[in-house]
């Protein structure tokens, strides 16, 4: 059967500056975490309704995971759907410059408590999020044919919705701009949608094409990638209300702490596929991202041990519970399975435009065009790899020797952001100097 | 005459640099035919700019199979198997 005679358009894909700054600011609020962590020590660690803690959590969620999944999801809808973001470089402008505000605002405001800062930050988040949900928004909708990957992303983009409005709510109750009754079972429920709806879907979705593309493995399951982010999405709304009847006395919190084992059961789901299908991977060498979306795998199996352990009476109360989960879901799964992508996302975007330019310009033979290793080479690739390992596993013992460990802990992060930072730098070095020399061959012409 | 690929082993972009480094070996009458488990979808439109045609279909050792000519070669043309 003949399936296609036609592709994407060139004109479909956007700039490379679109989710490169994006890419390029995720390493810069994660060393504003890592001085956070360096300056507060302990204090960031000690429960997580300190100020440093709060700080800290929206840098890592809205500074490096955001910025790394809008930029990506900018330039992933032409490429993988065909469906290209509307007004690409206004809107990608408009939303980086005003998270960018918004979160560094948020941040302030936590560690200093002015109010008006909190006024910024909801201002600022609020018109950036709103900007991009109704741009990726229009992009979905447009697609007339969604497979499982596109159904992933609408699920992820309303979870999005539901946790920025959940996240304005809260900030106007913080900021003393409204009164809030139920601060613990909204914000619970915010960070809910926000890692079991937004982060976790999305990474769903994507998995169902780069595994497959990137890793060599066989394809997902046909009757696992259908209905599970359908499954996940619907127990997370169901979860909401009991949660809030719990926040009224009018369920015992063990209701919604089982129900939420639910979407959990998806992700385990997800998590031992896809180590099954890397297991049965063509192509048998070593691979960065591989190692990153590993680690990722195993913390999902890790987090649902840790939450089961928490029925233990006594266990839950404990502050360095919820840290530590909140470490492992953050820094475990969701910050393992987005910076390891990056290592996939950053040399294939830099070598596809450098190639459709040299074809573009017949030089062939005259510009080499770098491969993907010499774009981001493994050997750095790896040495971010470990420095990441190294945060994750220093995290996690400064919970239980906060001093010094929370300082080493900040020292470790530091050094993983940094080589990220330089890392990218490299890459984006390397893709301007190809694209000068080809420059310069049109110029000869 | 049939210049054989098999690039569904490779991880991406191989498959592209690998079809593009063996559409330039082409001569007149020659078409390429390439093996794969993807649509390399990303690949047409620099096909199209090199003045590539190309007919894409499910089947084959690896899922997909990919004919690949100069256009306006009528013998290459004629000569992919229907």
């Amino acid at each position: 059967m003949t399936v296609s005679r036609s592709g994407l358009s060139l004109e479909q894909a956007p700039p490379i500056s679109v989710p490169f700054r994006f890419f390029l600011t995720a390493p810069i609020f994660g060393l504003l975490a890592a001085l956070l962590l360096l300056i507060y020590g302990p204090e960031a660690l000690t429960n997580r309704w300190a100020p440093a803690t709060l700080a800290l959590t929206h840098l890592i969620t809205l500074g490096f995971l955001g910025m790394i999944m809008c930029g990506a999801m900018m330039q992933m809808l032409p490429v993988l759907a065909g469906s290209p973001v509307p007004k690409v470089k206004p809107v990608a402008t408009a939303v980086h410059i005003l998270l960018t505000i918004g979160i560094l605002a948020l941040a302030s405001g936590f560690l200093s408590g002015t109010t008006g800062l909190f006024h910024l930050a909801l201002t600022a988040l609020g018109l950036g999020f709103l900007i991009f949900i109704i741009a990726i928004s229009i992009a979905l909708m447009r697609i007339r044919t969604p497979n499982d990957t596109i159904h992933g992303m609408r699920l992820a983009i309303t979870s999005l919705a539901t946790t920025v409005i959940l996240g304005l709510t809260i900030g106007a109750g913080f900021s003393g701009m409204t009164s809030l009754s139920q601060l613990i079972p909204l914000t619970d429920i915010h960070l809910g949608w926000g890692i079991l709806g937004w982060i976790g879907l999305l990474v769903i979705g994507v998995a169902y094409q780069v595994v497959p593309m990137f890793q060599l493995t066989p394809e997902y399951p046909k009757k696992l990638t259908t209905p599970l982010s359908w499954a996940i999405f619907a127990t997370l709304i169901i979860w909401a209300p009991l949660y809030l009847a719990w926040g009224n006395g009018h369920l015992p919190k063990l209701v919604p702490d089982i129900w939420i084992l639910l979407p959990t059961a998806g992700y385990i789901l997800f998590a031992g596929t896809t180590l099954r299908l890397q297991q049965k991977r063509r192509r048998r060498v070593s691979d960065i991202t591989l190692l990153f979306w590993r680690t990722g795998m195993i913390f999902i199996a890790a987090c649902l041990l840790l939450w089961l352990i928490s029925f233990i009476p006594a266990t839950k109360s404990q502050p360095a519970f919820s840290l530590l989960l909140g470490i492992w879901l953050l820094f475990g799964i969701a910050a393992s399975v987005v910076n390891g992508m990056l290592y996939k996302i950053i040399p294939f975007l830099a070598w596809f435009h450098l190639q459709n330019r040299q074809v573009a310009l017949m030089s062939m033979g005259k510009v080499k065009v770098p491969n993907m290793k010499e774009l981001m080479p493994d050997k750095l690739a790896k040495r971010q790899l470990y420095a990441h390992l190294a945060t994750l596993l220093l995290l996690t013992l400064a919970l239980i020797w906060p001093n010094p460990l929370a300082y080493v802990a900040g020292l470790s992060l530091g050094i993983s952001c940094t080589l990220l930072l330089l890392n990218i730098l490299q890459a984006t070095r390397r893709f301007q100097q190809v694209n000068q020399e080809l420059s310069d061959f049109e110029a000869s012409r | 005459m049939e210049h054989k690929l098999d690039v569904s082993g490779l991880e991406p972009p191989e498959p592209m640099e690998r079809i593009l480094q063996a559409i330039e070996t082409l001569n007149a009458g020659d078409y390429l035919y390439v093996t794969h488990r993807r649509e390399p979808r990303m690949i047409y439109p620099m096909l199209e700019n090199m003045g590539i045609a190309w007919i894409t279909r499910t089947g084959g050792p690896e899922g997909y199979e990919i004919f690949l000519w100069h256009k306006g070669d009528d013998i290459a043309s004629s000569e992919i198997p229907a």
